[in-house]
């Protein structure tokens, strides 16, 4: 008996040392996850004071090279702005508001400075200015407990789970919501955007369940009289859809087709795939052929190919205009296995998107030897449509270039044939 | 007896021919197929070593047929008077094999162990290995498409299979679908580590899941999401209705059901 109480005082006194050292640990943790915290916080604030400041100056000068300053200080800040308030654990609502809000004041910025229309920025900043004053100060009241010097690291934890109606942060995110939709108004290229992101354009009858799996199997025989379980979209999906999940033998996936006019958006399908390789780069790509054919999409081209340890991932584009130009937008993705070439998957959201294209456009030619440095070759040079910041379409060069001395560094350069605004550079594989 | 040595002759000849016709063969090492641009595996890694051997390639040696080896292939083809298109077909790769040297074992046990190296003719081997240590040996490689990185992929199969494992196939692409639609949104981080680690974006991160290793399947999932499929169309939450206590994510609107996950806007 006196050994048993021996015994189990010595484990109470164990489990007691194990459970102060845990509670230890996670004070030491809460510790440093409130340092963190605190020190993002410091540094929004920092940030946005900065932001403000310098949204204030920009209005002061007309010299160009001092609102090239601000602008470029205006663009760096709202970036660090971001990644210092996505640091924190903010109410998701407060946090997407603040992100974009600061984000367009950064976008503004950067196209100000890109396109010199300066009148514009100020004209648009005189609101902005007085705005963002405001959300600063209300931010400073909403955030000042957190300087308390309590150490509680409890306040962090219910910021998040805290119903925004109850949270100090309410009238914050009011005032960007509405300050959001006032200040930076959708473009016309924005809403356009949205609208065929929506599938507004499609008028087409609406098709039922069954016509939806004859769509289905004509495109991709292969999973004929599949086992399938059909839904449709909830009810606030932006385009009504069905969900078509289906089983054979062992492949498993799913399709979307529309519910107007039946248009397969998207289609994967999941088996085991054998590590030989059977199919060459050229059967793919007669493969590919095939089926583009015999789903009537007949104004694509291969634009890319990748081939990975299962399958291939081919990348097309719809060919348009007196340019036959590449029209990067509507693109249709493929996915075909290696072990037989079966049609694993189909992407073609963007090709029923489908852009309406201004083939008017002017080209004014580029001397690339003038355009470049003297030790950059221009191996390819042809004509794309693709996106602009501002969500418009434009006829585009698109050039592949590379240093002459270093065969490894290739770059895809797009210009705007226009205006001559170079859209995008990257650096290919 | 001028029968016989006609014939010893006829016998000879047909031999040297046998012996000439067969000699591309039995250094032509590659496999059958046309290799180009996109190609990905063995015969590419042939192709790099044996570029690299003759000094026209001086990329990693990776099994991955980019725009390095394209423009290697093609001063190859050049240099030695073939049909310049960068595609190593039947004439180029005999050419290429009957010019070269492949140590096919030592090359993948270089690439294998995860090591550096380079694999030029005239240098010893050994001196073709950097000093110190391996890289991750085992791990697989991928074509990505050119604007997402290796590791974007390891830390996104992370979040999927953090996430999702459970999950029909279908649900883990939609997930990683979530994250590259919350990319090119105005109302989140500008990067993939910023999505993902966003405080209380998602529970794996929360409960430490992101932390175990994930499956090839979470890895093909985040392959599809990047090679633009998304389940989801569109969504940039989803939650479990059965465990979400957000009052907040219910006020979504909903797109579709994916196993235990609702897709929402």
């Amino acid at each position: 008996m006196k050994s048993l109480v021996y015994l189990l005082s010595i484990a109470v006194l164990a489990l007691g040392l194990y459970a102060y050292d845990v509670r230890s640990d996670n004070q030491q943790l809460k510790k440093e996850i409130h340092a963190q915290y605190t020190n993002s916080l410091s540094n929004a604030s920092e940030k946005l004071s900065y932001l403000q400041r310098s949204v204030a100056q920009s209005l002061l000068f007309q010299d160009e090279k001092a609102l090239q300053n601000e602008l470029d200080n205006i663009w760096r800040t709202s970036n660090e702005l971001r990644t210092s308030i996505s640091n924190l654990p903010l109410n998701p609502d407060v946090a997407n508001q603040w992100l974009r809000y600061i984000g367009k004041i950064g976008d503004e910025a950067k196209r100000a400075s890109t396109n010199g229309d300066y009148e514009s920025w100020q004209k648009k900043m005189t609101v902005v200015h007085n705005n963002l004053e405001q959300l600063t100060n209300e931010w400073s009241l909403a955030t000042a407990h957190f300087y308390e010097n309590d150490g509680d690291f409890e306040k962090w934890k219910q910021v998040a789970k805290t119903d925004l109606e109850e949270s100090p942060f309410k009238n914050l995110a009011s005032n960007l919501k509405t300050y959001s939709e006032k200040d930076f108004p959708l473009t016309t290229s924005e809403s356009d955007w949205l609208k065929k992101r929506d599938l507004k354009h499609i008028r087409d009858r609406e098709i039922t369940k069954d016509e939806a799996i004859q769509v289905l199997e004509k495109l991709v025989p292969g999973i004929k009289d599949a086992t399938y379980t059909v839904s449709k979209s909830k009810e606030d999906a932006p385009y009504p859809f069905y969900h078509i999940q289906f089983v054979k033998g062992s492949r498993v996936g799913y399709a979307d087709i529309t519910v107007k006019g039946g248009h397969l958006i998207s289609f994967l399908s999941e088996r085991p795939v054998q590590p030989d390789r059977n199919i060459t780069q050229e059967k793919v790509k007669e493969l590919t052929k095939q089926f583009i054919e015999r789903a009537g999409y007949d104004d694509l081209e291969i634009i890319e190919m990748r081939e990975n340890h299962e399958a291939w991932h081919v990348h097309l584009a719809r060919v348009a205009g007196k340019h036959n130009a590449l029209v990067y937008p509507d693109g249709i993705q493929l996915k075909v296995s290696k072990d037989s070439g079966e049609l694993l998957g189909l992407n073609a959201m963007e090709y029923v998107q489908r852009e309406n294209i201004n083939d008017n456009q002017p080209v004014v030619p580029i001397d690339w030897k003038k355009f470049f440095r003297p030790n950059t070759v221009v191996e390819e040079e042809r004509f794309i449509y693709t996106e602009n910041e501002a969500y418009q379409l434009r006829l585009c060069y698109e050039v592949i270039a590379r240093f002459e001395d270093d065969i490894n560094q290739t770059y895809r350069v797009v210009v705007d044939t226009e205006n001559h605004d170079v859209l995008k550079v990257e650096q290919l594989p | 007896m001028f029968r016989n040595i006609l014939i010893a002759l006829l016998y000879l000849v047909a031999a040297t021919g046998t012996i000439t016709l067969i000699k591309p063969e039995e250094s032509f090492a590659f496999s059958n197929q046309v290799i180009e641009r996109g190609a990905f595996g063995d015969d590419v890694i042939e192709l790099q070593a044996r570029l690299q051997y003759l000094g026209f390639y001086h990329g990693k040696i990776d099994g991955k047929f980019g725009y390095g080896t394209y423009w290697a292939l093609r001063n190859f083809q050049e240099s030695y008077g073939l049909k310049v298109d960068g595609i190593a077909g039947a004439e180029t790769k005999r050419v290429l094999a009957n010019n070269s040297d492949f140590d096919r074992e030592w090359v993948h046990a270089q690439i294998n162990a995860g090591r550096e190296f380079t694999y030029y003719g005239g240098i010893p081997l050994d001196q073709q290995v950097k000093k110190g240590k391996a890289g991750s040996s085992g791990s697989k490689s991928y074509q990505l498409p050119s604007k997402f990185t290796e590791q974007d992929l390891q830390l996104m199969a992370n979040a999927v299979y953090g996430e999702a494992r459970g999950e029909p196939y279908e649900g883990q692409v939609a997930v990683a679908a979530v994250i590259l639609n919350r990319l090119e949104s105005p109302d989140f981080p500008n990067t993939i580590s910023e999505i993902i680690f966003q405080p209380g974006a998602f529970t794996a991160v929360a409960d430490g899941q992101i932390w175990l290793t994930p499956n090839e399947r979470a890895k093909q999932a985040v392959l599809d999401a990047m090679s633009g499929w998304d389940p989801s169309e569109n969504a940039l939450y989803y939650f479990n209705p059965n465990t979400a206590t957000s009052k907040w994510i219910w006020s979504r609107p909903q797109i579709k059901q994916i196993g235990q996950h609702i897709f929402c806007y």
